[in-house]
């Protein structure tokens, strides 16, 4: 971290091999004066702006036709004439204008330049300049895993050594003339291991056997039993979530709900309380569809490359033909490639996307190679069998009923043919009429105003200047998304139609229909008719005499009313239109759009339609022999049972994952399964695409190719396949070091690499590389248990050293880096909340399934709006671990936010830990701390009336000790005054609450 | 988390120009030291005041006069390519709805639309060639806040917050006042702290809300009084103390004593800040005030967007006199119906009118009366939005959008007035120059440069990349400062 920074990167050749390519030199030596001394200037200061690809002010220095042709503003040079050359004028003076970017040239440099055209600027034919890229791999995280030997102690210092880990450490400390603190009491111990394992504090009773138990092994027992309890994936589950940045919502602009996130979530959790292998863990993640399509895992596990942010307008608003569409897609990829490289291997790849990785050798061509990878995916909901039992008889149902369908089709046919002339013309004016329009303009029709009963009536009226004779009228419910409700939104569940000559419908009025002693069915998109018989009447009136629900309030809405004559002509449009209230929210909802003729229309609202049916229908049975009539029912038949039993196949799962196939969407369409070209763009933009580019893994560790040896290159899933196993590899030195440092850092609050999602050369370096590879390559080559990792690292004298500081240590080590005691952990967002819901006995331990929403969301159509001030923290639903939030990308929990969860619009290798007033204030007044105050206090007065004991109690509860008497005191004066309520809040603020010793 | 880490993550407290100077010598007790000693180069300005037009305000409506619309108004309009638009097909050429006229010594046009502005011209700079990477309203929304057009990056109030910490304990160092009717696409993330520390997020307060900051004050409850919160407060202090003493060396523990204490103050000195109580009858009447309070409602209005705009901007005069760096006014929500930002796909007039008064009295507002208070000087404003409208028309009284060229304007703050800088072409399509446009790295380095910040030190580290605000790109605008 850099603050200011006054230090830049200094290029040095060591770090470059000049890449000039020499396609002929036969003129010219390799060693001309050019390419030893003009180009590798122009390629360190000129080459990254003036290429052919960028040509910032026209010109480009690739190659000797660029040179002659000039900029915008001319020639740039004139051969043999250095005065009169522009190129050198750019580059000379005290404030010279170019390089843009950089330090200016150098006095030899410009020397050299001008010299050279004094010459006359020979520039070899077939010679170009690239720009420079990285070769070297000579750095500590591109070497293989060493096996180093563990350090060896005397007798005595043996003592301190309960782990291998310890050795290592020791060996350090020791160099620095430190060593371990002593080691914390059991007391401690436990809640620093139930926060670290399981994220909740122990309770006062586990606490107390734990303390007392005689057995030496307790602490060893406790460690297991943690470990197997389900609360450890929910825990850990959420450090893995952070990395990848999950989230239900998919940000940008509209930040739409992810309805089926979760499962992916849920996966993380059940893999992590399986103790799944690292390799299957990764290879499930990367390529799961491929390699267990029919698993409850296979599938859902890819929810990881998908679990950044959906740019919702980019894929599904965006035409095709315009130059948006193809940035989005690029950026999609990128965001695809950097969370399975940056998680798994920390190698920010993503830094070559617009060049070549300026700190480590990843070229461009490596970069677009992963994009290829992920060419054939995008990030949407996909259908899964849990099982493979249950995806093959779906696939044999799915089979036998095309079958059938086809049998059943011939046969038809068969009988058709005999309709001759009349059938085909009704099938065709049928099929006419099914594929007329169907759904609405953007006039949706009349909407009252919002009830909070059903009970307040609401009536529309049509009026007519002069009293007209009609046949019929027709009602058309409205249709709207809203709530889901869709066809027939608004129509009230019970109403009445009259007419009248009066418009205040006082004096005379005849009623058309009363539907208001018993419910009327939804009509959904069918017409509602009524009979008019010819009656004569200047005003008609819809009064809902009990409205139709909507969310958690009530309203009418009417799509339109025709009021049609002898004819069949609609009289409606001569009428103009009257509520007792109305939403005017044109264009959608206006009175004025009830009898505009603009409806939602549907095969059932054809009226052609239905008559054409019940024709053609009539002339089929005349057709059919007794024969064809037994076997179209036996088709008939075993198809409705095909139907039946599919119904009771397991439901297909969903989850929002990498998928191939699903429904298009607007102009979001699958590959399926075939990979998009991916081609390497110069300056990363769309506008200026290089050269088309195969699947590959970047090429920097020796002896791991990273070519892909593909059996069928179109099929995308075998390149990510590939991926998977080129990253799962034995001697992939970066994926076992890499996971070994973040279980590392989530112990012990700080890793051996500081920087977990990059191990370049911009990141840091390790503090203990030994140890770093002593435990990496035991992780790799001893089963790939994190559980046996947890075990081996909470088991070690470093770990259960106290965490109290002496002089001694602070002035020769004060970030503590070499361990010579433990780090006070301050807890996490979660964990506080998740705690401070046990501790007031509402912790709800309900595993998986959808997020819980601690907020009230409201307009879900166009951009949800993600209230949290909304919500009830006293309900109940609510109080499942914050691993089962609800996790919105663009407006985040104020609360958790406060206290530093992670963003998910970014991978968080590493939470910031701050401490603000904001922070305070959460803590002091939001509404779930207010409210389990409140809870705390009822669940402590439950148990006595006696105030010391109340206070006794919610003291231990929470901290885990008794208070001593001074506190006790304190507390007793707050409690007297202000009740138990504001003792418990008090508490819940404590720094011995936040700060884990 | 080590002592700088910890330094940089405690805000607040210590005030940022204190922690840069720390971190800077990297001694943890250096002598406090002079703003202009710490910062890159002496500073012109110590505040910004960022109002943002949401949905895409149109320039040639408003500020980017154009004799050729009004000749061609009503023909096809050729600008001598294929143009492909956001969602339509080019319509006609198509004149702004009102007037012109010129304004100032400097004689500047402006629309009849912003008229109210017309008396501040000889202390604004305008920019009318302001270019965006993207015609869509999140991403182009993200790139003028943050300087990138993807999610997760800091919001520029948040980088100044960082650079330059607080000029108060009391209030947060950046504020943010959106439209009442909702949020700008993107929501929250515009203003968030990305991978700076939480502490450099704008803090949202909302003016005619129950609960204008969150949290400020208790939930609604039953046990909560205010001498249980003093006394509550009281003892936690003493319990938090007696913790301290038995754990030296954690300086953590009492930067959250700390932080304890600056809650109490903001519990204070905030709801003051919002009470426009003592406000003169002249002041409320030049930022079009009748009273200080206002119905929010669905759609677009003169009188409300005067209403929401106007006290926004009065409340944002009185966060800067209390301290605060940085406030952001939003003018205009998300894209929903009925319009309720400068969106104007439909309908120019019927949308931009009520918008562009609402603003420009508003702004107008600020700009004469931090003059007179003698902050103008030291307060830099910048009006922005995330991409402009097209010369042509969208059906027949809309505009599409116009990612090619847009307005920015800037006042205060060592800004000289009376300038244009960068023109647009004959129509206000794209840039007069095409290969010269200017984005907001330059506008963001020029503001930087003015608060004594060179655009290309000011860095995070993170993921592997040292971040700026303005990415890889930005020059300071020397045009512009006086």
């Amino acid at each position: 971290m850099f603050f200011f920074s006054q230090r830049k990167f200094k290029f040095t050749p060591l770090y470059f091999s000049m890449c000039l390519l020499i396609i002929s030199s036969a003129a010219f030596g390799a060693d001309s004066v050019f390419e030893k001394q003009v180009a590798p200037i122009l390629q360190k200061h000129c080459i990254e702006c003036h290429n052919a690809s960028t040509k910032d002010g026209g010109l480009s220095l690739e190659n000797n036709q660029g040179l002659i042709a000039g900029g915008e503003n001319g020639r740039v040079l004139v051969a043999g004439a250095p005065e009169e050359s522009m190129l050198l004028d750019y580059v000379i003076g005290p404030e010279p204008e170019m390089p843009k970017k950089g330090a200016p040239l150098s006095k030899a440099e410009i020397e050299t330049l001008r010299q050279w055209i004094k010459d006359g600027a020979v520039w070899p034919a077939g010679v170009q300049i690239q720009e420079a890229q990285l070769s070297q791999t000579d750095w500590w995280s591109f070497q293989p895993l060493k096996q180093p030997a563990v350090p060896q102690f005397s007798a005595d210092e043996t003592k301190q050594i309960r782990t291998p880990i310890d050795a290592f450490l020791l060996a350090q400390l020791k160099k620095k003339g430190l060593s371990f603190s002593p080691a914390a009491d059991r007391r401690t111990l436990i809640r620093r291991l139930y926060f670290d394992l399981i994220g909740l504090p122990p309770t006062p009773a586990e606490i107390t056997k734990f303390v007392n138990d005689p057995d030496p092994r307790a602490y060893e027992k406790l460690v297991d039993q943690l470990l197997a309890s389900p609360r450890y994936g929910e825990r850990w589950a959420r450090h893995w979530l952070d990395v990848v940045h999950y989230a239900d919502t998919h940000g940008y602009d509209k930040d739409k709900l992810r309805e089926n996130a979760w499962p992916y979530r849920d996966y993380v959790i059940r893999a992590l309380n399986e103790d799944k292998p690292y390799t299957e863990f990764l290879q499930e993640q990367i390529a799961g569809d491929i390699l267990q399509p029919h698993s409850p895992d296979g599938v859902p596990a890819t929810g990881f490359i998908v679990a950044g942010p959906f740019d919702w307008v980019g894929q599904i608003e965006i035409n095709e033909r315009l130059i948006e569409k193809k940035i989005t897609r690029n950026l999609d990829r990128d965001d695809m490639v950097m969370t399975v490289m940056n998680s798994t291997v920390s190698l920010t790849v993503q830094c070559a996307r617009c060049h070549n990785h300026k700190f480590d050798p990843i070229a461009q061509e490596d970069y677009y190679g992963l994009q290829a990878v992920f060419a054939g995916i995008d990030r949407a909901d996909r259908e899964y069998d849990p099982n493979p039992q249950s995806a093959d008889r779906r696939k044999q149902l799915l089979a036998a009923q095309t079958n059938h369908q086809q049998q059943k089709q011939a046969l038809e046919a068969k009988i058709r043919a005999r309709g001759g002339k009349q059938l085909a013309q009704l099938d065709e004016q049928i099929s006419k009429a099914l594929k007329a329009k169907k759904g609405q303009g953007e006039e949706y029709g009349y909407h009252s105003l919002i009830e909070e009963t059903d009970k307040d009536p609401k009536w529309v009226q049509l009026n007519f200047k002069q009293p007209i004779t009609a046949d019929r009228i027709t009602l058309i419910a409205a249709y709207d998304d809203f709530n889901n409700i869709k066809a027939g939104f608004g129509f009230p569940k019970r109403f009445k139609l009259e007419i009248s000559d009066t418009n205040d419908f006082a004096a005379t009025k005849t009623i058309i229909a009363d539907h208001t002693q018993a419910d009327f069915p939804n009509p959904q998109t069918r017409l509602v008719n009524f009979d008019l018989k010819g009656q004569s009447f200047q005003f008609l009136r819809m009064t809902a005499t009990q409205l139709a629900p909507r969310s958690n309030d009530f309203m009418f809405a009417l799509g339109e009313i025709k009021v049609l004559d002898s004819q069949g002509g609609n009289l409606a449009g001569q009428a103009t239109v009257t509520s007792l209230d109305s939403i005017e929210g044109p264009p959608r909802w206006s009175r004025l759009n009830i009898n505009d003729d603009k409806f939602y229309h549907s095969a059932d609202s054809n009226e052609d339609l239905i008559t054409l049916k019940s024709e053609r229908d009539q002339l089929f049975t005349n057709l059919i022999t007794a024969d064809e009539k037994n076997s179209l029912k036996t088709i008939t038949a075993e198809l409705s049972r095909i139907k039946q039993e599919l119904g009771q196949l397991p439901e297909l799962q969903k989850v929002f994952a990498a998928a191939t196939h699903f429904k298009q969407q607007g102009n979001f369409k699958p590959t399926a399964g075939e990979p998009r070209a991916v081609y390497l763009l110069s300056r990363g933009s769309e506008k200026a695409p290089v050269k088309e580019i195969e699947p590959s893994a970047p090429k920097l560790i020796s002896g791991l190719s990273g070519t892909f040896q593909l059996k069928e290159p179109a099929n995308e899933g075998t390149r990510r396949l590939a991926l998977a196993q080129w990253i799962t590899n034995h001697d992939n030195p970066l994926t076992w070091r890499s996971i070994v440092n973040r279980v590392w850092q989530y112990h012990f609050g700080k890793a051996f690499v500081d920087t977990p999602n990059d191990f370049g050369k911009m990141g840091a370096l390790p503090t203990h590389p030994e140890l770093l590879d002593y435990l990496a390559a035991r992780f790799r080559d001893e089963g790939q248990s994190l559980k046996a990792l947890h075990r081996l690292l909470v088991l070690s004298t470093a770990y259960q050293q106290t965490s109290i500081t002496h002089p001694e240590g602070n002035q020769i080590d004060g970030d503590n880096r070499l361990l010579w005691r433990m780090n006070r952990r301050k807890l996490e967002a979660e964990a506080i909340r998740d705690s401070v819901l046990q501790v007031s006995g509402k912790l709800d331990l309900k595993m998986y399934g959808p997020g819980d929403r601690l907020f009230v969301l409201e307009k879900p159509q166009h951009s949800p709006h993600y209230l949290y001030q909304k919500y009830d923290p006293d309900s109940a639903e609510r109080h499942r671990r914050s691993i089962y939030r609800f996790i919105v990308r663009s407006v985040p929990d104020p609360f958790m936010e406060s206290l530093d969860c992670a963003d998910p619009s970014q991978m968080t290798p590493k939470r910031l830990e701050t401490l603000t007033a904001l922070q305070a204030l959460s803590l002091l007044n939001d509404h779930f701390m207010v409210s389990m105050s409140a809870f705390y206090a009822q669940k402590i007065k439950a148990e006595t009336d006696d105030l010391p004991t109340q206070i006794k109690l919610a003291f231990e509860f929470t901290l885990g000790r008794p208070p001593e008497l001074a506190e006790l005191d304190l507390l007793q004066t707050i409690g007297t005054q202000h009740g138990i309520e504001n003792v418990c809040r008090l508490i819940f603020n404590s720094n011995e609450f936040i700060f884990i010793d | 988390m080590d002592r700088r880490e910890f330094l940089m993550s405690a805000g607040g407290g210590l005030g940022g120009i204190a922690l840069a100077s720390l971190l800077q010598n990297d001694r943890l007790l250096a002598a406090p030291q002079t703003n202009t000693h710490t910062l890159h180069h002496p500073p012109r300005a110590k505040r910004v005041i960022q109002l943002y037009m949401s949905g895409a305000a149109s320039q040639c409506d408003t500020f980017d006069y154009k004799p050729e619309l009004i000749k061609e108004n009503g023909n096809p309009w050729d600008p001598g390519e294929q143009v492909q638009l956001f969602q339509s097909s080019p319509g006609k050429t198509m004149q702004a709805p009102w007037k012109w006229q010129q304004y100032g010594e400097s004689g500047k046009w402006m629309n009849e639309c912003v008229a109210p502005l017309g008396d501040c011209v000889d202390d604004m700079a305008f920019i009318h060639n302001m270019v965006s990477k993207s015609n869509v309203h999140g991403p182009a929304t993200f790139m003028q806040a943050t300087g990138f057009v993807l999610p997760g990056f800091p919001g520029m109030g948040a980088w100044i917050s960082y650079g330059l910490g607080s000029l108060t304990d009391n209030l947060p160092t950046f504020v943010v006042l959106p439209d009442p009717r909702g949020f700008a696409p993107n929501g929250a993330a515009n203003w968030s702290a990305g991978f700076l520390p939480a502490n450099n997020q704008g803090t949202m307060i909302r003016p005619n809300s129950q609960t204008p900051i969150s949290n400020l004050f208790p939930a609604s409850n039953n046990f909560i009084t205010r001498q249980s919160d003093r006394d509550v407060l009281a003892a936690l202090k003493q319990l938090n103390q007696r913790h301290e003493q038995e754990r030296a060396g954690d300086s953590r523990l009492n930067a959250r004593i700390q932080s304890y204490e600056l809650a109490a103050k903001m519990q204070l000195q905030a709801p003051q800040v919002l009470d426009l109580s003592n406000e003169t009858k002249s002041t409320l009447k030049m930022y079009g005030l009748n009273s200080t309070d206002y119905e929010v409602q669905e759609g677009i209005s003169e009188a409300a967007e005067i209403a929401y705009f106007g006290r926004n901007c009065l409340v944002a005069r009185r966060m800067l006199e209390q301290g605060v760096r940085f406030v952001q006014i939003w003018s205009g929500a998300d894209n929903g119906f009925p319009r309720r930002n400068w969106d104007s796909h439909e309908d120019i007039k019927r949308d931009h009118w009520p918008l562009g008064r609402g603003m420009s009295i508003g702004a107008a507002a600020l700009i004469k009366d931090l003059k007179q208070r003698g902050m103008l000087d030291d307060t830099i404003i910048l009006w922005t939005t995330e991409f402009g409208r097209m010369p042509c028309s969208q059906g027949s009284k809309g505009r599409d959008h116009n990612p090619f060229v847009f307005t920015n304007w800037l006042a205060g703050g060592g800004i000289k007035g009376g300038t244009t800088y960068g023109e647009s072409d004959q129509w206000s399509f794209k840039p007069a120059d095409p290969a010269n446009p200017t984005m907001c790295y330059d506008v963001h380095a020029t503001i930087l440069h003015q608060l004594g910040i060179d655009h290309e030190k000011l860095t995070f580290r993170h993921n592997g990349i040292d971040r700026r605000l303005t990415d890889v790109h930005g020059h300071v605008i020397k045009d512009i400062i006086s």
